[in-house]
């Protein structure tokens, strides 16, 4: 048997990411017992381990510092031989080569298209908050009723306002730094005196140089004629002074994959808590393989394999029971251990799957991206990844007909669109021009060089925007029915398209781009993706040649989201407010798989609000 | 080949020749391991364009030009550079003269050179050389490997950028509000 030392508890949760380890807290401040089950491998003793990994990762890419490994032998790891894989960036490639999108022996996820779902996610302690950026931006409160306001999609069951305390509690609770009177935009209202547990984050000199450029910027069309354009600096759960006994912000600029100093929060942070208060335990490389349903239709236990080694073995297969069940995979994993719960063919569709909608909705921000070199040095690889952002475009009419989006100002150069600086110190070493940067093609040395890369890196700057995508049921995790993982878990199974509503977002992200660069006198290097491109489509916009498409590339934000989406009643949803299954009194489903839209801000605040708000639901309503 | 003859790929030969008396004795190789060390932080900084005093100081804890050397003297055409930069009346002189040979081995070793200087990695001088061929690869241009995590932290790109290596802040919170130092000094000043 394994080490369990929480014998009896009152609480299972599955996942312990930031949804299931706030609520872990919650409850074991509130005296009840609470184990927690992790696929993944405990916190190191020191982070300096995963920093290896990082420093010695050729491909920095998110997921390098943790494991499984991304690579053995020099080839990418083939997900059918590891215990709790996951999906890396590294497999968002055409077919046929290295990375190829749709091969099983590279790509965990089994993507069936017609596009590429982009993003990632970490089975490890803490979860995907390993690699987040620390955004921690509250929604608008049109984003809670877009059937409402717009005609669009579905409201949420719960307005901003109910919402507005539970933000407030979450940003205390991971360590928001954010001024309130920056934040007031859109109809974001405070508590009265509410004040964020820390001042800003400073702007970066790339803010300041995007800033200057907004009294002069118009953009045509897309219902953006009228914006009064602004730069609003970030709420970011990173330290602006010492909270939580975290370290202040050194400005590494690494924020993903990896903060070396661990300035900003990941949930292992409220993980220690919860262990502090002697009622929670975790079960490490133990992975949930089925909710057990009993005759009731209560929730009974939950199934878990339990591994020694990340490729080896199972070594124990066992069950653990408690009075309440909580699942916080995340949008991916969790539909997917839902759908594997066939309890013998008794639940053959799935637990908490009456309405058919486990696993549909699934949506991200799909994030246009665009580079441009400023007409002076604007200073970036300094900062943290992102200090401001320009909100102030996340809500409209124009919401009718295309998706919204924000737009993030990068402080890493041109790292995230063409992995600089080392693209173009190669181009100007090796006489090349992929970063556009070298057009002569001169291999040059000695001072030549210092000159033109410092030149070049010290003025790139890129624009993230993080669009709307629509929920459409077509966009599903179901089970794959060949692949499995080294624990013959059958593997999430991905299809994924970008609607016309999502499309007309792009096409406006594309022209504010453009023309946020001409306000800023700086020379635009977007360069349109290849035609094989499986994260890219073709579309019309305004500016382009009449009656003729252009292809422009999307990237995931990482933003998991929708697949268990919250409702009104049983028939529209899985869940309701509370993220309570409509089906089983005793399971609650955890995490932005509750969101119904996906709306433009990052998603991790929200989820911690409705965490922090589901937790007190389970105190008042489950005495010990 | 043992690890004295590598590292003394030019001078412990040289020395060995003039003398011919058998293998150098170890005073004589440490001294020929010194210069063949001297002469190759003499070329890389005339290639790289930063001050030898800050590429290799004389007060060097982390040492990171012996990582460069060693995995740069596993390279055929190592040997010539050196004597190149011997030979050459003035380090700008031997930049000019590996950067430019007419032997493309020289030349692309050179590259290599300055990339692990730059950026921690070493590409191969074939791999750059492939991308210029008639036919290249196509991008990106992938590193055979990160030399070291020290090799990534005392990475040239960033201070050439003005800033640290990603990950590796030696700066203070909100060190990114303000303009940095100026170029000079990161790289010092360069003849």
């Amino acid at each position: 048997m394994c080490a369990q030392r929480i014998i009896d508890p009152d609480v299972v949760i599955v996942g312990s990411g930031p949804a299931g380890a706030l609520i872990a807290k919650q409850l074991g401040l509130a005296g009840r017992k609470v184990l927690i089950l992790e696929a993944g491998d405990r916190l190191p003793p020191s982070i300096n381990s995963y920093m290896e990994r990082f420093l010695n990762a050729t491909a920095k890419v998110p997921e390098s510092p943790y494991q499984p490994d991304l690579f053995t032998d020099g080839n990418l790891t083939d997900p059918a031989t590891v215990n709790a894989g996951r999906p890396t960036v590294l497999t968002l490639s055409p077919n046929g080569g290295f990375g190829a999108w749709q091969d099983p022996k590279q790509a965990y996820l089994i993507q069936k298209g017609p596009l590429a779902f982009a993003s990632t996610y970490e089975r490890v302690n803490a979860g995907t908050t390993r690699h987040w950026l620390g955004t921690s931006l509250r929604f608008v409160p049109n984003d809670f009723e877009m059937k409402t306001k717009y005609n669009r999609f579905v409201d949420w069951p719960i307005n901003y306002s109910v919402l507005e305390p539970w933000y407030g509690a979450a940003e205390h609770e991971i360590g928001v730094s954010a001024n309130v009177q920056q934040q007031g935009y859109l109809g974001i209202t405070f508590e009265p005196n509410y004040s964020y547990p820390m001042p800003g984050i400073p702007e970066s000199l790339v803010d300041h140089a995007v800033e200057k450029a907004m009294p002069t910027l118009k953009v045509d069309g897309y219902g953006l004629q009228n914006i009064d354009w602004t730069i609003t600096p970030t709420p970011a759960a990173r330290n602006s002074q010492p909270y939580q006994s975290r370290r202040v912000c050194a400005g590494n600029t690494n924020c993903i994959p990896i903060c070396p100093i661990q300035a900003k929060y990941d949930a292992s942070v409220t993980l220690a808590d919860a262990f502090r208060t002697g009622n929670v335990d975790v079960m490490y490389r133990c992975v949930a393989s089925q909710v057990v349903v009993d005759a009731n239709g209560k929730i009974a236990g939950i199934d878990f394999i339990r591994y020694d080694t990340i490729d080896g073995p199972p070594v124990e297969r066992g069950q653990v029971k408690a009075k309440l069940y909580v699942i916080a995979g995340n949008a991916i994993e969790t539909p997917r251990l839902l759908l594997m719960s066939k309890n013998g063919g008794r639940t053959p569709d799935g637990v908490a799957n009456r309405a058919g909608l486990v696993g549909k909705y699934l949506m991200d921000h799909p994030l246009y991206l665009a580079w441009a070199l400023a007409p002076e040095p604007i200073w970036g690889y300094r900062g943290p990844l992102s200090t401001s952002g320009i909100e102030i475009c996340r809500d409209g009419e124009f919401r009718r007909y295309r998706g919204a989006f924000r737009i993030e100002i990068g402080n890493e150069g041109w790292n995230f669109p063409i992995g600089d600086p080392y693209t173009t110190t190669v181009d100007l070493v090796d006489g090349l021009n992929d970063s556009g940067l070298n057009r002569d093609k001169e291999a040059l040395y000695g001072s030549a060089l210092t000159t033109a890369l410092n030149n070049g890196l010290s003025r790139q700057f890129r624009l993230g925007f993080l669009v709307e995508q629509s929920p459409e049921d077509s966009n599903s995790v179901t089970l794959s029915d060949k692949c499995t993982d080294h624990l013959g878990l059958p593997r999430p199974q991905i299809r994924y398209d970008l609607s016309d509503y999502t499309k007309e977002g792009f096409a406006a992200a594309k022209a504010t781009a453009s023309a946020i660069f001409k306000a800023m006198n700086a020379a635009e290097f977007t360069s349109p993706p290849a035609p094989d491109d499986p994260t890219s489509f073709e579309w019309h916009t305004f500016e382009g040649p009449p009656g003729q498409n252009v292809r422009i590339k999307y990237y995931g934000a990482g933003h998991l989201v929708g697949t268990h989406r919250m409702g009104t009643d049983r028939s529209n949803s899985v869940v309701d407010d509370k993220q309570r299954s409509w089906n089983h009194d005793n399971l609650y489903l955890v995490g932005c798989g509750s969101f119904p839209t996906v709306a433009t801000a990052n998603p991790t605040l929200t989820l911690a609000a409705l965490a922090l708000r589901t937790a007190d639901h389970i105190v008042k309503n489950f005495p010990p | 080949m043992t690890a004295l003859t590598r590292r003394n790929v030019l001078s412990a030969a040289a020395a060995t020749a003039a003398t011919a008396v058998g293998p150098a004795t170890l005073p004589e190789a440490a001294a020929a391991e010194a210069e063949d060390m001297q002469l190759f932080v003499t070329l890389s900084a005339a290639i790289t364009g930063i001050d030898a005093k800050i590429l290799a100081p004389a007060v060097d804890p982390i040492d990171i030009k012996r990582q460069y050397f060693k995995v740069a003297s596993t390279d055929l055409a190592f040997c010539q550079i050196l004597k190149i930069t011997k030979d050459a009346p003035n380090p700008a002189a031997a930049a000019d003269r590996v950067m430019n040979n007419p032997e493309p081995a020289v030349k692309y070793l050179g590259r290599s050179i300055i990339l692990a200087w730059y950026s921690g990695c070493w590409y191969k001088p074939e791999t750059l050389r492939a991308y210029n061929s008639p036919n290249p690869p196509p991008p990106p241009v992938n590193p055979d490997k990160v030399i070291s995590p020290a090799a990534y932290t005392q990475g040239w790109m960033w201070r050439v950028a003005q800033t640290h290596p990603m990950g590796y802040s030696e700066w203070r919170f909100g060190y990114w509000a303000t303009d940095p130092p100026p170029l000079d000094d990161f790289i010092g000043k360069h003849a």
